[in-house]
């Protein structure tokens, strides 16, 4: 009898001493041909999580201040990492595996557009929300989902930002830019962003498609793409890439001497690091836009605190679609707590209504429209120069003035 | 255009060619279909990029090491898994080699993580060479001309030497091959060094052109399968000419089709092949 009661007691006492954990599932590709980065992200995430579960003083973020989640009694938060392996149909199978057996409150992912559409439309079966964090893809918040959101700009945002920047240079620097060839994976990534383009250079005048140039996703080699280009001649390469094949394919450019004026990308694989790492020099003068570069440490005290942490995990400086899944973490947590409740219809409501603080970002908030699309997405155009990725565009927030010529390659 | 197209095509093709002279091999010899062919070569891209990042050796160097780690990679496979099924039914040795094959990548994984690694700087690298409008980088050319000598070397081996007819009969009949003579275990073992020793090249001469990475063994290994069936089981120069057939027909219709459609178009042609002549092109 004895032995029961303690326990009994016992038993009490880890029930009302036990601190509540809400979980998050968060469905990244950590194994497979974008891993690298999948596993950078989670890094950031695990960064988001100390900062919300800890006290960060020198952190200037509400939930960085209190243990947990203030408003629930110091709850503390635990992300479910999840693997899609870049294959849409895992990350399908994943979030209801999350939501059914996990019982997590909210999803964030999928950094891949493509397993970011499946996974979100089964949080929107269940009624959880899904917090996008990189995941560019416009088609995503053009699908009428009353639970998605995401904080990314979009692809056709980001294209808006290519022609204004390219202006920028025909008019500040110029320079004579008019043929535009688009290369692009085949996945929901690179077939939204070429469609992008080819609907938004009608809009701006002075500029016409040269090269529509689709590679498979799982490609070889890429000469023959490069020779389309070559043939082609354009004045600007945009590139809707991964690391692997942006990578190959300017290794192609130099030995096939293609010589763009300028080359952009959208958020995908020149904005990894490991860019640079690869190449060296050859990646100079790269550009395409950006949520963050380490340039802009020096600017933005959070930032650098943030990248402080990030980098003692990851070795390697925090880059933009990192931070944008960093800040999908911090915004469901911030959601949950404003919302006092881990009922998604309350979530919800804050999700929809709120504008959280996102002092690590240039614009500085996040705020939520109708279509689930961050209103206040702000990306600065970066430019590699000497290794760094350099902000050049818009000028308020310039470290170093752009190169709007593409040099020769033997002459770098 | 069309030369540079052309020319870009066949020597994707040699290289696609080497590949595929050690999967026939294998396949025509033993009937065994070794699914982790691709990941062999893997293995060897790593070598040759561990060598340059430790001690800044150039893939030339790291040749004959790439090679060795290539062909102890295909005897232990024999001796720890194939020699267990090379009388079972085929199911089996294509489900071992498959699992094989699942292993290495993922433990390449654990052990070197899924970046992309790219050979930084090597003897060719930047080098071309320029006819007009025409350009040839000098890795892509070296590596052609790498996978001809090497499927020559191979050819001649099976052709003219003791040992290379020993092969040809224990293809055609292992049972009186034995009769006469023939140690069809050491043949057998020797098929795959040779077959390691192919794709040890081929991961050498493309780890200068190719990032290194787990899965970067996978498609080239699909390719393979492909022109194996294409140029006939275990007829190495069939193999050969497949690999150029598909690499132009890769370069060719990936031009004038888009590129998109390049694998596709290499898979199509595969299945035409096989609707009309069932043992490939060369087979017999």
């Amino acid at each position: 009898m004895k032995k029961f009661f303690t326990l009994v007691v016992m038993f009490i006492s880890i029930l009302i001493f036990a601190e509540d954990v809400i979980k998050i599932g968060a469905i990244f590709p950590l194994t497979g041909p974008a891993a690298a980065t999948g596993v950078k992200i989670k890094y950031a995430i695990e960064v988001a999580q100390e900062i919300i579960n800890g006290v960060y003083p020198d952190v200037d973020l509400d939930l960085a201040k209190s243990q947990g989640l203030s408003n629930l009694n110091g709850a503390k938060i635990q992300f479910i990492f999840a693997d899609h392996q870049a294959n849409p149909e895992l990350a399908m199978a994943e979030a209801e595996r999350l939501i059914q057996n996990e019982k997590v409150v909210a999803l964030i992912g999928c950094y891949h557009s493509s397993a970011t559409k499946p996974a979100s439309q089964i949080a929107e079966k269940y009624g959880i929300p899904f917090v996008a964090g990189s995941s560019s893809s416009a088609a995503l918040t053009e699908r009428g989902l009353k639970w998605f959101f995401r904080i990314a700009p979009h692809d056709g945002m980001e294209t808006d930002f290519f022609f204004l920047y390219l202006n920028y240079l025909k008019e500040k620097y110029g320079a004579n830019l008019s043929r535009v060839a688009v290369v692009y994976i085949d996945n929901e990534y690179g077939v939204h962003a070429s469609l992008m383009v080819k609907e938004k250079i009608k809009k701006y005048s002075g500029f016409n498609l040269v090269a529509d140039i689709k590679y498979p996703a799982n490609v070889t080699n890429v000469d023959i793409e490069v020779q389309k280009i070559r043939a082609a001649k354009p004045d600007v390469i945009i590139h809707a890439s991964y690391i692997g094949d942006m990578t190959m394919f300017v290794k192609k450019y130099k030995e096939f001497n293609v010589m763009p004026k300028v080359v952009l990308s959208f958020c995908g694989g020149y904005q990894d690091p490991q860019f640079v790492i690869n190449l060296g020099k050859d990646a100079n003068f790269f550009s395409g836009t950006n949520a963050t570069t380490s340039a802009l440490f020096s600017k933005m005290a959070i930032l650098a605190k943030i990248n402080q942490l990030y980098k003692a995990k990851s070795g390697v400086d925090i880059d933009g679609p990192t931070l944008e899944d960093f800040a999908s973490a911090m915004v469901i947590a911030e959601a949950i707590n404003i919302a006092k409740s881990t009922d998604p219809s309350k979530i919800l409501e804050i999700l929809q209504t709120q504008t959280f603080s996102a002092p690590y970002f240039v614009s500085g908030k996040i705020k939520f429209g109708p279509d689930g699309q961050n209103l206040y997405s702000a990306s600065v155009m970066t430019q590699i120069l000497d290794g760094i990725y350099e902000a050049v565009w818009p000028e308020a927030f310039q470290t170093k003035e752009p190169v709007p010529y593409f040099p020769e390659w033997n002459k770098r | 255009m069309i030369l540079q197209i052309a020319l870009t095509g066949i020597l994707v093709g040699c290289v696609y060619s080497l590949v595929s002279v050690g999967l026939t091999l294998v396949w025509g010899l033993m009937d065994i279909i070794n699914f982790a062919h691709g990941d062999f070569m893997m293995i060897s891209m790593y070598t040759v990029f561990w060598l340059y990042s430790l001690f800044k050796w150039d893939p030339f160097i790291s040749l004959p090491i790439a090679v060795i780690v290539a062909a102890a990679l295909g005897l232990t496979t024999y001796k720890l898994i194939i020699k267990r099924l090379v009388n079972a039914p085929g199911l089996m040795a294509l489900l071992a080699t498959f699992g094989l094959s699942l292993f290495i990548r993922n433990f390449a994984q654990f052990l070197w993580s899924p970046n992309y690694r790219f050979i930084g700087e090597s003897i060719l690298s930047g080098k071309r060479i320029i006819f007009g409008d025409i350009i040839i980088g000098f890795p892509q050319l070296f590596a052609a001309v790498g996978s001809i000598l090497i499927t020559l070397l191979i050819a001649l081996f099976i052709k003219r030497t003791r040992i290379g007819k020993a092969i040809q009969a224990t293809a055609q009949n292992r049972d009186i091959a034995e009769l006469m003579g023939v140690d069809t275990e050491k043949i057998y073992m020797l098929t795959f060094a040779i077959s390691g020793i192919c794709v040890g090249v081929a991961g050498t001469l493309l780890s200068g052109i190719f990032p290194v990475y787990p899965e970067s063994g996978a498609m080239y290994g699909l390719l393979a399968f492909v022109i194996v069936a294409l140029g006939g089981f275990g007829n190495i120069w069939g193999a050969f000419y497949a690999g150029i057939l598909i690499g132009l027909a890769e370069a060719l219709g990936g031009f004038y089709f888009g590129t998109q459609f390049k694998y596709a178009i290499a898979f199509l042609i595969y299945l035409l092949v096989l609707q009309f002549r069932p043992k490939g092109l060369f087979g017999w």
